[in-house]
């Protein structure tokens, strides 16, 4: 679904026209001498939307208007109280830009702009999708009670036949009264933000990842402006000018990438730019003071020293905060002085759609977005180290983990070579096993409501077309969880030892892989290499490093000859490595001994602790 | 608080709720277990297309397991949830608690036909789960 520039107009107009419905009251509040100093900040703050969302549709004159009235609001802010008589000529202005911004729109804006809308309550809309799903279930009974002898009758099958489209049609029409992708406001944001670049004088790319993400329509709606002031702020101060990043060295077009993906029961709109970043004094007091987003959302507060047409004032982070939390959501914001801005939207989900696997353990259906899941594989060879589970996948070795048993449920054993699903995220692979697959499908992901709100690891619920409840997981819950676990066990001796570094050598990937995660797990920190000739050259780059550990049969250079070349180097000599090998042989041992290795580990007697216990003990700490 | 309430077995003892809490009567049914959940949450049930919590009352008050049978759905403020009961007894007028109960979950218990009934505190029945742990009940 790919909206229109007249969409995205209208859900500008729309939001205009609600923020000049405020303005006008607040002027009139105002007028009447009520209102005060809040009211002139709310004002602020509409004129500031409508000036961005005007100026990002290219709608020069409005955003004109709006800076104008924001001006003078700002003038009567400054002196600390507001003229009565200040707010007929601002009325005035305000209705101007009103007539502009209806005026403003397209060739030929009026029959669109008549297209007749209601409004309706979203739990409305929601009763009317559970009854939908329900009535497509009663659909699926009936056809089962009727049995063969329905199917046998053609003038019966087909009704049913045309009553189960109806009903898929009817259920694709409340879902997307319901539900729309991000791409729906994203689409006019690389076009603005290349125009908005060039009126500051400055080259900025947008990169948009996760566009098809799809959001609860009320949400969508109400946080289009609040993406446009985050972008703008991102290209007004965060994207240093082209000769300023020269000479800071960072290439000369700056980088701004909006991302948007589901994150536990919520989806987070990220919003990044490799600009300027905030002052180090800024980032000191929100160290001190909690929270950068609450320093900056301060009203009058701007990272930009001069107030220019495209933002400034600090009134759009202000906003955006209270915008983004009267939805229910939360804004975060880090910023590294030099190095570039992230603010990250999070909006709760209250419903989407989307595109799972499911499959089954312990006789209940579960699903995982299809968005995570690189592979399916059915689980053959199991490489065991430590206790540790894993499968060679790709040359890689990937954590195995019984879903059933990572989720904490009581569940009979896995059947005899178990199909296993790979997800990955953040640059981690997991598989989980389970009993069988059901398939992909798109469902509507249901939220798991107040109560359990608090369980965490779960995206939602989705009912399947047997009327089953599928429990949709949170991928990036599953892969941190087993981390977790581990890192509390070693959390103790992880800080003594966080600076030893070891560089692991093994021309299997699989085998190199796992000695990586027990080390890392047991907080050291790894290199690795292919081979012997590979592992000398890392050995002379790696300043501080503590520690080899080598396999001895490897293509160029083996575990040997390595050993030899690393004792040969004067500033290496004392290097302690350690040979860990299949070669269990009295000869092989004699000639790793005479080469000068540390400690010899035959891979058929390796155990997890002997070999931390070695290390601990060879590097000294 | 007097007033029109549905009484409810559980574990072989006499349960109430004010009426106007129970939004329906459903049967168990097919309850999806959710994993990660605190003991007295059996899981989740489809209600006409809605995804509604399951709570095993009989659990939530320390009572032995029960045989639920079905469900009263109950609302208080944003948390739907249905409660899992051995059987819906009836329903009908009942009068102002009169004995005091030690339990968090009880708003207190009335003398009703010989029989001890207790009157539920629907607010922390249906209290949301926080993702630490669970209060002690």
């Amino acid at each position: 679904m790919s909206a229109s520039d007249e969409e995205i107009h209208e859900l500008v107009r729309q939001e205009a026209g609600d923020c000049l419905q405020r303005m006008e009251t607040n002027l009139l509040a105002l007028e009447s001498g009520e209102g005060g100093s809040e009211a002139l900040d709310a004002i602020l703050r509409d004129a500031h939307s409508i000036k961005g969302s005007s100026a990002m549709v290219g709608w020069r004159e409005a955003a004109a208007l709006a800076h104008s009235i924001e001006e003078h609001v700002e003038e009567a802010r400054e002196k600390g109280s507001f003229p009565t008589e200040l707010a007929g000529p601002l009325l005035g202005e305000v209705d101007t830009l009103r007539q502009t911004i209806v005026g403003d729109s397209t060739p030929a804006p009026t029959a669109e702009l008549g297209a007749p809308t209601i409004r309706v309550a979203a739990s409305k809309v929601d009763r009317m999708l559970d009854v939908v799903g329900e009535t497509v279930l009663y659909h699926r009974r009936l056809e089962h009670v009727l049995g063969e002898s329905a199917r046998a009758d053609g003038a019966a099958a087909e009704q049913l036949d045309m009553g189960e489209r109806l009903l898929d049609n009817l259920q694709d029409s409340v879902v997307q009264m319901r539900t729309l992708p991000l791409s729906t406001i994203t689409t006019p944001f690389p076009r603005a933000i290349r125009d908005l670049a060039a009126e500051e004088g400055k080259e900025v790319e947008l990169e948009i990842s996760g566009a098809e993400t799809q959001l609860d329509r009320v949400i969508l709606e109400g946080i289009s402006e609040t993406i446009v002031h985050v972008l703008r702020n991102a290209v007004a101060h965060g994207v240093e000018a082209p000769d300023e990043r020269e000479s800071a060295a960072k290439p000369r077009v700056g980088r701004v990438e909006l991302r948007a993906e589901q994150r536990g029961g919520m989806v987070a709109v990220e919003i990044a730019d490799d600009g300027q970043g905030v002052s180090a004094e800024l980032i000191e007091r929100a160290e001190k003071e909690g929270s950068l987003a609450e320093i900056l959302a301060e009203t009058g507060f701007s990272t930009a020293e001069e107030v220019t047409g495209v933002a400034g004032r600090g009134v759009g982070l202000d906003a955006v905060k209270r915008h983004v939390e009267s939805l229910g959501g939360n804004l975060e914001l880090q910023s590294e002085p030099g190095r570039g801005t992230q603010v990250t939207l999070l909006l709760p989900l209250t419903l989407a759609l989307m595109r799972v696997l499911l499959f089954e353990r312990g006789g209940q259906p579960f699903g995982l977005p299809m968005a995570s899941i690189g592979r399916v594989v059915a689980v053959s060879d199991v490489t065991a180290l430590g206790n540790r589970p894993s499968l060679e996948l790709e040359g890689e070795a990937v954590p195995l983990s019984d879903l059933g048993l990572l989720l904490g449920a009581t569940v009979e054993d896995l059947p005899e070579q178990p199909p296993a699903v790979v997800i990955e995220s953040l640059g981690r692979r997991l598989a989980l096993a389970c009993d069988a697959l059901l398939g992909e499908e798109e469902v509507v992901i249901k939220s798991l409501g107040a109560l359990l709100a608090g369980v965490p690891g779960y995206l939602g619920a989705a009912i399947l077309g047997d009327g089953r409840i599928a429990l949709v997981l949170d991928p990036n819950h599953l892969l941190k969880a087993p981390r977790e676990a581990m890192a509390l066990n070693q959390a103790e001796e992880t800080t003594a030892r966080a600076a030893a570094q070891v560089l692991v050598v093994d021309d299997q990937f699989a085998a190199r892989e796992l000695q990586r995660s027990i080390l890392e797990t047991a907080g050291y920190r790894v290199q690795t290499a292919r081979d012997g000739r590979e592992a000398l050259r890392r050995v002379g780059e790696i300043g501080d490093l503590d520690l080899v550990m080598t396999d001895v049969q490897m293509p160029e250079m083996d575990g040997f000859e390595l050993l030899e070349a690393i004792r040969a180097e004067q500033a290496h000599s004392s290097l302690p490595v350690v040979i860990v090998t299949t070669l269990g042989d009295e000869v092989s041992r004699k000639r790793g001994a005479e080469a000068g290795a540390d400690a010899y580990i035959v891979k058929e007697e390796f155990d997890q602790q002997g070999l931390l216990e070695t290390i601990e003990r060879l590097v000294g700490r | 608080m007097s007033g029109v309430h549905v009484r409810v077995l559980v574990a072989g003892e006499h349960y109430a709720l004010a009426v106007d809490q129970v939004l329906e009567v459903a049967e168990l049914g097919d309850i999806a277990a959710v994993p990660g959940s605190p003991p007295h949450v059996l899981g989740v049930h489809n209600l006409h297309g809605q995804v509604v919590p399951v709570i095993a009352l009989a659990a939530r008050l320390g009572l032995a397991e029960g045989e639920p049978q079905r469900i009263v759905v109950a609302e208080q403020g944003e948390v739907k949830a249905g409660l899992a009961v051995d059987a819906v007894i009836d329903v009908g007028e009942l009068p102002e608690p009169s004995e005091q109960v030690e339990s968090p979950y009880l708003l207190g218990a009335v003398l009703l036909d010989g029989t001890l009934v207790g009157v539920l505190d629907i607010e922390t029945v249906l209290a949301p789960i926080s993702s630490s742990s669970e209060a002690p009940g």
